[in-house]
């Protein structure tokens, strides 16, 4: 082989590697633990409600279980508003970033009318939410070349399809709870005690 | 030492599985030994082999610590390390005719 060629392989290797290694450390901030177990919060409180075992109005509960984690996700953009330099990070990790701030945005979007049309009753929205969640940990594999979570995508379409079937029951709500703690917020814990974050 | 001086790359970073180990610990600032293994495509055996060469060569630092009761190893790229990957790229760049321009 060439030197030349040996070395625009050596190049491509080492600008592979380097995406890959922020893509990593992008997939092991806490976003996930954070966004899983609150909402698997704002699942239970309903439940709660319905059973008669909580006065709060679930509407005020989602408020809180989906605004608090907005705020801690946008945290980087809101400390640029601020003056604080933007962190360097390659394509893979902001096209990574940007995935999972888009299923964000329109899970939210979704939720939002959902609940001021009423249309949250129909049961729909659950399996809806599991859906999104299994193209994003797909993609993420891929992007971040964790081959497990590819496992998890296949577990929340599992779920999407357990959550459609039970959309008129009220079991529904701690099911989808339960998704959440183990298909995001467990993932998320996974990724964070595996180090990326030890040492910053 | 002139550009094409090939031999004169550093033999540590010559190894394509090291080569990927420097270079996705420079993205990740830190990883277990399980990412590192899975990102370089390599098994057990053999990322061991090649983290332990660029822990002696001081170009990876090496944390220990127990979670859940069971051992794990955290790697990081050292600044000699973060050196070493930087001189191997600007020495691959002078290698190539039409980037590095000087060897032309």
């Amino acid at each position: 082989m060439a030197v030349e060629d040996r070395a625009r392989e050596d190049i491509a290797l080492i600008r592979r590697a380097i995406e890959e290694g922020g893509a990593y450390t992008t997939a092991c901030s806490p976003d996930m633990l954070v966004w899983g177990v609150a909402v698997a919060l704002g699942y239970l409180h309903t439940y709660a409600f319905i059973r008669g075992w909580s006065a709060m109005q679930p509407n005020a509960a989602w408020a809180i279980c989906i605004g608090l984690p907005w705020i801690y996700s946008l945290r980087r953009q809101i400390r640029t508003l601020f003056g604080s330099a933007p962190p360097l990070r390659g394509p893979v990790a902001q096209a990574l970033g940007m995935l999972w701030l888009g299923c964000g945005v329109f899970l939210t979007i979704m939720g939002v009318a959902a609940i001021a049309t009423g249309a949250i009753r129909e049961g729909w929205f659950g399996a809806v939410v599991a859906g999104v969640m299994g193209i994003a940990f797909y993609a993420s594999a891929w992007m971040t070349n964790l081959a497990w979570l590819r496992w998890v995508a296949v577990a929340w379409w599992v779920g999407e399809i357990a959550v459609f079937a039970l959309r008129h029951q009220p079991e529904v709500l701690p099911l989808s709870a339960a998704l959440m703690l183990m298909l995001l917020a467990g993932p998320g814990l996974v990724l964070l005690r595996r180090g990326a974050r030890v040492g910053r | 030492m002139t550009d094409y001086d090939h031999a004169a790359i550093d033999e540590l970073l010559h190894s394509r599985v090291r080569l990927a180990i420097v270079a996705f610990l420079a993205g990740a600032k830190t990883a277990d030994f399980s990412a590192v293994r899975d990102a370089t495509k390599t098994t057990d055996g053999n990322a061991s082999i090649h983290l332990r060469k660029l822990e002696d060569g001081g170009y990876v630092a090496v944390k220990k610590r127990f979670v859940a009761r069971r051992p794990q190893s955290l790697y990081s790229l050292t600044e000699r390390g973060r050196q070493a990957l930087l001189a191997y790229v600007a020495h691959l760049e002078n290698l190539l005719p039409l980037r590095g321009g000087r060897s032309e």
